[in-house]
């Protein structure tokens, strides 16, 4: 079984090297592969000097596209499953065979990897606590399932889910629009719980000033994800 | 309206359709994106010739002054077309996403080809 991460960077020059240390150590049964998203730090460099397998956008996409190419890459060559790791050092990588396993054993589509089911680890600001438990509020109206952390980019996806997200993958803040999406096409979605841990370098792509257009932006397209036919 | 108006107003809506033309035959202009132009150009000159049109459509339409009929279709015409640039940008966008992934993920392939190639001159 061919198993892929899928790392989006954009300027984590601080933090690119330890996290993919720390996926050979810790799920060394894992293929990754880093997607470059036009840094202007040097993290390219720092990839090429460790030959990391590194795709390297001649532009920047934003978050959304960098993952985009993630999915294009593993569909493409065959990978039976992809994960999400972001390269800031939230997210460990040792959950990672445990998320596959969970997949297997109960039959899922998508696992998401969730901060708030044992309450352990960083568990993020209190505002923005708020804001996660809004959009689980307004993923559990429109589609009836429950999904504690719509936010988490920990997400482990099959086939289907990565032919899906090859096809369509909202640009900019695009995991609970994605993971609505998944629902409504009648695929299943898993949760189990993780430890995240603060970001070790660089900064949140949300900031105070983005969280208002966050929130907008993310709501609408929850709504109108849903009136897709 | 004036007479000499009228023919100050279709002497500048003429040039600037010539000026249109002239950067559509230099291809600095797709003709699909100035059909829109065209078209309110043809409609400026209409009601340039024939006063008496807006004074009609404006009490047909319940506006007491012809010339807020003027400002309100000007209004409208020039949302619609920046409505159309909009829908524009959205599908350049898409498209010169998909481009920079294929873009990225040959340039990834060509590595790889490289690399094993490098690895079997290694071997010889």
């Amino acid at each position: 079984m061919k198993k892929l991460i899928i790392i989006p960077a954009y300027n984590e020059s601080a933090n690119i090297e330890k996290t993919v240390r720390r996926i050979k150590e810790r799920a060394p049964e894992f293929d990754y592969v880093i997607i470059n998203d036009c840094s202007t730090d040097r993290t390219l460099q720092i990839c090429r000097e460790n030959g990391f397998h590194v795709i390297n956008l001649p532009q920047n996409l934003g978050i959304g596209g960098a993952v985009q190419t993630g999915y294009l890459y593993g569909y493409r060559n065959g990978y039976d499953m992809a994960v999400q790791v972001d390269g800031d050092g939230q997210h460990d990588p040792a959950f990672l065979d445990e998320m596959a396993k969970y997949m297997i054993k109960e039959d899922l589509d998508m696992v998401i990897g969730s901060r708030f089911i044992e309450k352990k680890g960083f568990q993020s600001s209190g505002i923005r606590r708020i804001g996660i438990r809004y959009f689980t509020f307004l993923i559990k109206i429109l589609t009836g399932k429950t999904i504690t952390d719509p936010t988490s980019g920990l997400r482990l996806v099959d086939r289907k889910v990565m032919e899906l997200f090859s096809e369509q993958y909202p640009k900019d803040y695009p995991e609970p629009e994605s993971v609505v999406a998944v629902i409504r096409r009648k695929m299943k979605v898993g949760e189990i719980p993780v430890i995240m841990h603060e970001r070790e370098g660089g900064v949140s792509s949300i900031s105070a000033k983005k969280s208002v257009y966050y929130m907008i932006k993310v709501s609408l397209a929850i709504l109108i994800e849903r009136i897709r036919r | 309206m004036n007479i000499k108006t009228q023919i100050l107003v279709a002497v500048i809506v003429l040039l600037a359709m010539a000026a249109l033309v002239n950067m559509i035959r230099k291809n600095k202009l797709e003709l699909k994106y100035c059909l829109l132009w065209f078209l309110s150009g043809v409609a400026i000159l209409v009601f340039d010739c024939f006063p008496w049109l807006t004074t009609k459509l404006a009490s047909v339409m319940g506006i007491g002054q012809p010339i807020n009929l003027l400002f309100f279709a000007g209004f409208c015409f020039s949302l619609l077309i920046i409505f159309s640039l909009t829908a524009a940008v959205s599908r350049f966008s898409v498209k010169i996403k998909k481009l920079t992934q294929e873009i990225a993920l040959l340039e990834k392939k060509i590595e790889g080809m490289e690399g094993t190639k490098a690895s079997d001159e290694n071997e010889k």
